[in-house]
């Protein structure tokens, strides 16, 4: 979510920061010993394919649709430190490519779409892999949507919380959790379920590609 | 039949891709769309198939203009996209049905036509692919993926064939194949191609886009290839040195691009 | 100037410039936050009209959203605060337009430079999202150009996912060509040993 600067209070933002950090260094020194010479070359194409993938449409009943983010299949293909990475370095690039600011909100994005969103569609998938896949990939396209978007309105929601005047007055995002929980969720549900079902199907075109498949 | 009339393009990053493109095509005629890399064909053949609307000019398919607005009408937008088909350079582009039946069953779906079934297996038939129906279009090959596109567009029985460099990627049997289908097909054929040695196989008539983006020739196919002044100018030949044994020498000339 | 100098200026322009993030989300003076604003307007020069016109494009929308939605909802409560409204719009706008500078004015290579591998993989993305966002756009238009009637959602479905299909396939293919291509010409071979 496009979320601009001067809505999240440094309370909030420098500790993502600090954790972000921690999470982009591991992330590349995994990747480093798993992929070798060929490390930056797949992570420049895979931010390349990640940024482009957002441009894919979600139809939505009524002619209307909404921008895919990808972060389910990424997930299930390359693994959470992979997608991270990726998700992590298309934010940056939006944010300089496209002016689209947001420099406080990109550790919370990063860590709610790129971290949690890829973590929660990994654990889904390979939960219930075993059970039945298109579930699986269902459920990874799905979560990896809700998850971010339930941290997300988190995030926004304490702060009325975190960061008010002393007369209670808001300084930053100005409605509590009562408000963005709802505001953020229901909306959300829908593109979910259009997340889950393009993972489910874009996987098994790639199976005809004769693409990679999940690890 | 088709008219275009003063047509300009630019890029939505500003380089000019055509300049004051006018000329007039007629049912029935095999066209040829030459020039060098990036001297606007593909552009133009979008132009021609409703995808991009010029910057400035005009263009009228069986005298009704074609523009966002004609197209979003839902009578002319559906006549002008059966009558007027695309190939594009990469079949890859085109593709994304799950199987090669649904493929060419997409387009007359669309019209909701009773005998999809009998279309279809016809096509299929007429391009030798039968025995793929049920398989999914990635899994064959560039030339079997290019027929697939091919028997798609022409279940329509659409009016006019456009096609981008049809033969860029096509292995030699193939492209026989290929010139031998058009030579019989009873459509208007615009094609577009680099490929100069294949081009009077293919059609009679030349339209040359030139390095400067405008039309500098529009005629008798044969007479442009005798006129080496102007296929020069227009980048479709080059020269090199020549080496006949012991020999040198240098004259313009093509070669096959395939 | 040297380019080394340059880059170590333009190094502490960046640390400035984080400085002042972490400054105007630490203050809750609408007065300074205004005149920040006006600071970023005057370093802005001749482009400062430009530039608030990207500043409203690129975040009007989302204030204006929660400004309507705070007034429509507090004001009937009387817990509306007009000094709020303005606080935040400012601390917004303030922030946004020193960021749009800060990226228009410094170059991206040399604030990256702390990480050759960094940089590397930013430019190559840039440059491969370039390709691959005309590659999703022909998908888009070979649609179009099929499409006869308005598609039902399976056939769009469809559609969305073999173009996600086709491009993340396109896309290893290249990575792997790249990598292959940066080792033909000693990319992997100068590094340095650890």
């Amino acid at each position: 979510m496009h979320i601009p600067d001067g809505f999240i209070a440094p309370v909030v933002y420098l500790p993502a920061y600090a954790v972000a950090s921690g999470a982009w260094v591991y992330a590349a020194r995994r990747l480093r010993t798993i992929l070798d010479e060929r490390t930056l070359p797949f992570l420049a194409v895979m931010t390349a394919t990640a940024f482009v993938l957002m441009m894919v449409a979600i139809p939505l009943p009524g002619g209307t649709t909404v921008h895919a983010a990808g972060i389910g299949l990424l997930a299930v293909l390359f693994g959470v430190w992979t997608t991270f990475l990726s998700v992590s370095l298309v934010l940056v690039l939006q944010a300089l490519l496209l002016g689209a600011g947001g420099i406080t909100a990109l550790p919370v994005n990063a860590l709610a779409m790129g971290l949690a969103g890829a973590a929660a569609a990994r654990l889904a998938f390979a939960g219930l892999r075993g059970w039945d896949e298109r579930a699986a990939l269902f459920a990874a396209g799905a979560l990896s949507v809700l998850v971010p978007a339930l941290l997300i309105a988190v995030a926004l929601g304490i702060q009325p919380l975190v960061a008010h005047a002393p007369d209670g007055t808001p300084r930053f995002f100005p409605f509590g959790l009562s408000v963005t929980l709802p505001a953020v969720l229901i909306p959300h549900l829908v593109v979910a379920v259009g997340e889950g079902v393009l993972t489910a199907s874009a996987y098994r075109y790639l199976a005809a590609l004769g693409g990679p498949r999940a690890a | 039949m088709i008219r275009l009339s003063g047509i300009r393009h630019d890029f939505p990053d500003g380089p000019r891709v055509l300049e004051d493109v006018s000329c007039a095509i007629e049912p029935g005629e095999k066209v040829l769309l030459l020039g060098a890399n990036g001297s606007g064909k593909s552009t133009l053949l979008r132009v021609l198939s409703g995808l991009v609307t010029p910057s400035a000019g005009e263009y009228r398919y069986r005298g009704s203009p074609v523009s966002p607005a004609a197209l979003r009408d839902r009578g002319f937008g559906r006549l002008f996209r059966r009558e007027v088909v695309l190939l594009f350079q990469h079949p890859d582009t085109m593709i994304f049905n799950p199987s090669v039946y649904e493929e060419i069953a997409f387009g007359p779906r669309q019209l909701g036509l009773t005998d999809i079934d009998r279309r279809v297996t016809r096509w299929a038939e007429v391009f030798g692919l039968t025995e793929h129906l049920e398989r999914p279009p990635f899994a064959l090959s560039g030339g079997e993926k290019q027929k697939v596109c091919l028997a798609a567009l022409l279940v329509l029985e659409p009016e006019v064939l456009l096609l981008d460099e049809p033969t860029a990627h096509l292995d030699p049997r193939s492209v026989g194949w290929l010139v031998d289908f058009l030579f019989d097909l009873k459509v208007t054929l615009v094609v577009a191609t680099q490929n100069l040695s294949l081009a009077p196989e293919l059609g009679e008539r030349a339209l040359v886009l030139g390095e400067d983006h405008r039309l500098i020739y529009d005629g008798d196919l044969a007479a442009l290839l005798r006129d080496q002044p102007r296929l020069i100018a227009a980048n479709l030949v080059h020269t090199h040195r020549h080496r006949h044994g012991a020999l040198e020498h240098r004259h313009f000339h093509t070669h096959d691009w395939d | 100037m040297r380019p080394e100098s340059r880059a170590g200026l333009e190094r502490a322009a960046l640390v400035l410039y984080l400085a002042a993030v972490v400054a105007l989300t630490s203050v809750h003076d609408s007065q300074v936050l205004a005149a920040a604003l006006g600071l970023v307007l005057i370093l802005a020069g001749r482009q400062a009209l430009a530039l608030m016109r990207r500043v409203l494009v690129s975040v009007g929308p989302f204030c204006a959203l929660v400004s309507a939605s705070y007034a429509v909802m507090m004001a009937p409560a009387g817990r509306f605060s007009a000094d709020y409204l303005i606080l935040v719009n400012l601390r917004v706008a303030a922030l946004t337009a020193l960021t749009l500078l800060v990226v228009q004015r410094i170059k991206l290579a040399r604030a990256l430079g702390f990480s050759r591998g960094l940089l590397f993989v930013v430019t190559l993305a840039t440059s491969q999202a370039l390709t691959l966002r005309r590659v999703v756009e022909d998908y888009r238009l070979a649609l179009k150009s099929r499409t006869l009637v308005r598609l039902g959602l399976r056939d769009r479905y469809r559609h969305s996912a073999a173009s996600a299909a086709r491009l993340l396939s396109k896309a290893l293919h290249q990575s792997g060509e790249i990598a292959l291509a940066m080792r033909a010409r000693g990319f992997f071979d100068d590094d340095a040993p650890r």
